[in-house]
């Protein structure tokens, strides 16, 4: 196909702002799906994408749309990750495109995330089409959300659209805009070949699935392959597109963007990122560095009842097939046994994770608070990394801690700075600049948009600070981060006794003089949790084995049936019975029976 | 042992209420009273197909509202019990009875059929409760009702209360327990509130328009009224029931001793032969079944192997004050309980909930509170259970 009719492109846009909504509407007027063929939201096909509202995989489609100047264009719409937790998927998305749909919600305004992906997606040289979205509805505010588009990134009246993915007003003129605006490529279909993965996803029966544009080049079935980063060489045993449903192809050329069946086993062989070429007389530079996202956030994962356990590692060596970014290590646990620390990109990463393998998989796990790793020096000069708290040295022997920081970014109505610049200060924040979003003859009824940096510890992140920062922005803050680097902390271990028992899945790190509060929240908050026992039970927080908080669970007095029904005995036995099944469910630690959501619980307090 | 007719007991569930209570989760009827005349000829129908000539120790009516029965009707059920089996003389023939449907001439009636034991649902000598409770009667029909029964001749009274109410406070839940012995019944059965899912009540307290019941407050109640009752001469001879001396209920001691009884009537429970059965729970199915002269066919009939009836008579005789015989069921069953649940005995005994002397194994009083925490310990792991 004439390159000159081809057109990439991806959509930006914050979680809710119509991004699937909008990739439905685009669908539907280029004929790829009939309205009543469409599910609800196409692009999103991961049941807990749906159920979520965000898109965890990048997808791609092929678009055939006949446009006013009479000729037949291919456009291809590229999904893009809609969390923080995956932006180097999105990086890799923006490089695949020429342009890029920049999707705001007119009632609500650029969102931190947003922001930080259009730089992105500038910093690529994509083009970008601003759009604003949601005008159909009362609340929409198109001339305020207008002007801070325009004082943000600098777009003039007339280069916005307005439209309603929902209604499908203005989705017409957007796709000529696609057409007139967005460039075509410009590869070469003569040179070695050139492709960049964005998305691979494993297949039971096809093995890999790799998700690529190709730059330069051409690829067909049977093609030996090569991944210039990763080393891995692959055959291919099918090329093709989506449109929406994959659809072989003879091959895939300079532009395209489309699939490859390579048979390979795992996506940890043929990750997003990578560049592929000809195995033989392949190109000499990759289209972009290639690196592996690193696991940020650690937790043990662990089965509730102890002989899960193999059917966890089954579990997680499935889900890993599918998902490059999750590492794991199988660690054993003196309170909760054998199960695995886990390495993940982020909090949300951790949930998804967490919530496949128990709805896929049915298990009952339990998970432990979430950290980051710490590179430790010890007296002997020895440098260790350390993941999980039941492992970090004895204080006696710690030279240094460092821990990873981040630059944060907050986007919010200038009413609420200063209940959340009181917010970062209590989880360590360190301010950095303010910049405002609007003019000041602009404002809105909760002022103008400011844009605040931070910078501060990823572990005081992963605790209750995104919902304290919505709660305290009643909604209206949004967030984005990245990781700046590794610096000096002061910190101790506290651990948490159940009934005089330590339990390593409680413990965490933390400022010492921050100790006694977080001590009393958790000890306050299991003892709300766990059941009350025939017997007494104290729960205290400790440094070493200095006790910081306590908080005592009475023992239980009452647990009686009374009425016998005309001699039901049945029903009384069968109460009986769900008893003792609910006692099967819980840890028991130290004689105390644990309910798995007390781990929950305590991963979620501040 | 053939040609000896086995002993049983004897259940007739009467399914209908002039109103459902807020905390009933139990199978009755408000708005069926005309259904009765057919009910009761469904009854003895049923009566007359699972009868083996029994002899019978105990007949029990209970419901729903077994006094909205007219005298007539209850002598006409007792006819046909009288004819079909063998009823022991001095057999105890009791009939539960709402004090909001009775007067003395009606207790007189059916004193004079026979009824020997009389049991009101008081729940409550507060009205204020009573009104929580959505009952029809206050309190002051409650004593009338106890003054008619007395009158009418009753000298074996039950007056069922219900402790750990929504807002119940250890001062008012002494009001009634002092009230109702002056009253001086023979017999008390004393229930802890239990909430249903699907009842109003549970409802309420879902929505927050009742406050939460404080089980530590509901156990200080049931130690205030172990301690009152003591004083006043009962024996606290179940979890749940005291009574003066010689007035233990035999009805309910049969099930504590499981032992078997036929249960007849919408939704009635049966322990015969081995095996637990249960009639429909729907009205209209246990009416058309008889009217159409079907075979009787239970809804459920579990057959109960040894392991399961093993663990249930154990945790059934617990429930009483003396608790169980070890040697009597090392002759019934064949095992010593102390050894084929030593690691359940060892660990109640420690944590203080039961207790082994003179040959037999009983619930502390701290164990009479948490019974549910032991019994559920000696349920064995897969209950061996056959529907048919």
């Amino acid at each position: 196909m004439d390159q000159s009719l081809i057109r990439n492109f991806c959509i930006i846009a914050h979680i809710d702002h119509g991004k699937s909504t909008l990739a439905d509407r685009l669908l539907e007027l280029t004929g790829a799906l009939r309205r009543e063929e469409m599910r609800e939201q196409t692009m999103d096909s991961m049941e807990l994408e749906r159920e979520r509202g965000i898109t965890i995989k990048a997808k791609a489609v092929r678009l055939t749309y006949k446009a006013s100047d009479g000729r037949e264009y291919r456009l291809n719409l590229i999904d893009t990750p809609g969390h923080v937790d995956f932006s180097y998927e999105v990086s890799r998305t923006l490089v695949a495109c020429e342009g890029a749909i920049l999707v705001i919600d007119a009632t609500q305004g650029i969102q931190a995330q947003t922001l930080a992906n259009v730089y992105m997606a500038m910093e690529h040289n994509l083009e970008i089409i601003p759009v604003l979205n949601k005008i159909d509805l009362p609340s929409a505010e198109p001339e305020r959300i207008l002007e801070e588009i325009k004082n943000v990134f600098g777009y003039k009246q007339g280069e916005v659209l307005l439209i309603s993915a929902k209604t499908g007003q203005g989705v017409p003129q957007l796709l000529e805009e696609i057409v007139n605006r967005i460039p075509p490529p410009r590869g070469d279909a003569t040179q070695p070949l050139r492709a960049l993965i964005f998305d691979s996803r494993y297949d039971a029966y096809k093995g890999v699935i790799a998700y690529l544009r190709v730059v330069d080049g051409k690829i067909a079935k049977g093609d030996r392959l090569l991944l210039m980063g990763q080393g891995t060489e692959m055959e291919v045993l099918e090329v093709g597109c989506f449109a929406p449903d994959p659809l072989p192809t003879a091959e895939l050329a300079a532009g395209d963007v489309g699939y490859v069946a390579t048979g390979l086993k795992s996506v940890a062989e043929c990750r997003v990122g990578d560049t592929v070429t000809s195995a033989v007389a392949g190109a000499s530079e990759p289209l972009i560095g290639y690196h592996q996202p690193k696991p940020m956030v650690y937790a043990g994962i662990y089965p509730t009842a102890p002989e899960d356990f193999l059917e966890l590692r089954e579990a997680i060596e499935k889900l890993s097939l599918n998902d490059a970014s999750l590492s794991y290590e199988q660690e054993s646990s003196p309170v909760l046994g054998n199960g695995f620390r886990c390495g993940l990109l982020g909090l949300l990463h951790l949930d998804i994770v967490r919530e496949r393998l128990e709805r896929e998989f049915g298990l009952a796990l339990v998970v432990t608070t979430p950290g980051v790793s710490f590179a430790i020096t010890k007296t002997n000069g020895q440098k260790v990394t350390v993941t999980n708290p039941g492992q970090f040295p004895d204080p006696s022997q710690i030279v240094k801690i460092e821990e990873p920081w981040i630059k944060i970014s907050v986007i919010t109505p200038s009413s609420f700075i200063g209940s959340l610049m009181e917010l970062f200060r209590e989880y360590e924040g360190i301010y950095k600049t303010t910049e405002y979003l609007e003019q000041e003859n602009k404002w809105g009824e909760l002022g103008q948009r400011v844009r605040m940096e931070y910078e501060m510890p990823l572990r005081s992140m992963l605790t209750t600070f995104y919902d304290q920062l919505k709660s305290r922005s009643r909604g209206y803050a949004s967030l984005d981060y990245e990781v700046i680097g590794y610096r000096e902390a002061r910190l101790v271990k506290l651990d948490v006794l159940v009934n005089s028992v330590s339990v390593d899945a409680f413990s965490r790190i933390v400022p010492p003089d921050k100790a006694h509060d977080i001590g009393k929240v958790m000890v306050e908050k299991l003892r709300e949790v766990i059941p009350r026992q025939l017997f007494k039970v104290p729960i205290q927080a400790a440094i070493g084995g200095k006790v910081v908080a306590r908080a005592d669970i009475a023992a239980k007095r009452k647990d009686v049936l009374a009425k016998c029904y005309g001699g039901d005995i049945t029903r009384k036995r069968k109460l009986l019975e769900k008893q003792r099944d609910g006692k099967k469910k819980m840890k028991t630690i130290g004689r105390v029976d644990v309910p798995k959501e007390a781990f929950l619980d305590i991963m979620k307090l501040g | 042992m053939i040609g000896v007719s086995k002993n049983i007991a004897l259940y007739l569930h009467i399914p209908f209420c002039r109103r459902k209570c807020g905390y009933c989760s139990f199978t009755s009827y408000a708005c069926r009273q005309a259904d009765i005349p057919a009910y009761l000829r469904a009854l003895k129908a049923e009566l007359a197909q699972r009868t083996n000539g029994e002899s019978v120790s105990s007949i029990y009516f209970g419901g729903g509202t077994p006094s909205l029965l007219m005298p007539e009707q209850i002598r006409d059920v007792l006819d046909t019990v009288h004819t079909l089996f063998k009823v022991d003389k001095g057999t105890e023939i009791t009939t539960e009875a709402n004090p909001g449907t009775v007067d003395e001439a009606y207790l007189r009636a059916i004193r004079a059929l026979g009824v020997n034991r009389l049991s009101l649902g008081v729940q409550s000598l507060n009205d204020s409760e009573l009104n929580l409770l959505g009952r029809i009667h206050t309190a002051a029909e409650a004593r009338t009702a106890v003054r008619s029964a007395r009158s009418a001749g009753f000298d074996n009274l039950n007056l069922d209360l219900i402790y750990g109410l929504p807002g119940q406070n250890l001062a008012s839940w002494r009001e009634t327990l002092k009230e109702t012995i002056d009253l001086n019944p023979e017999h008390l059965s004393l229930y802890a509130l239990t909430l249903e899912e699907g009842t109003s009540l549970y409802q309420a307290i879902e929505e927050n328009r009742l406050p939460w019941v404080d089980p530590d407050v509901s156990a200080d109640q049931y130690e205030l009224a172990e301690d009152l009752l003591e004083k006043s001469g009962y024996k606290h001879y179940e979890i749940s029931n005291w009574a003066k001396p010689g007035y233990e209920c035999r009805h309910n001691l049969v099930y504590w001793h499981n032992g078997e009884y036929l249960g007849v009537g919408v939704a009635a429970h049966s322990s015969l032969n081995g095996h637990r059965l249960s009639n429909t729970s729907n009205l209209d199915e246990y009416l058309a079944a008889f009217a159409n002269g079907l075979p009787f066919s239970p809804e459920m009939d579990e057959e109960i192997g040894v392991g399961l009836q093993l663990a249930e008579t154990v945790i059934l005789g617990l429930r009483l004050d003396e608790g169980i015989n070890l040697n009597q069921i090392q002759n019934c069953y064949g095992v010593d309980v102390v050894t084929t649940y030593r690691h359940q005995v060892e660990e109640m005994t420690e944590a203080g909930l039961l207790e082994c002397t003179n040959g037999y194994l009983k619930l502390t009083p701290r164990g009479r509170l948490l019974s549910n925490e032991v019994f559920w310990r000696l349920l064995p792991e897969e209950a061996a259970v056959k529907t048919g």
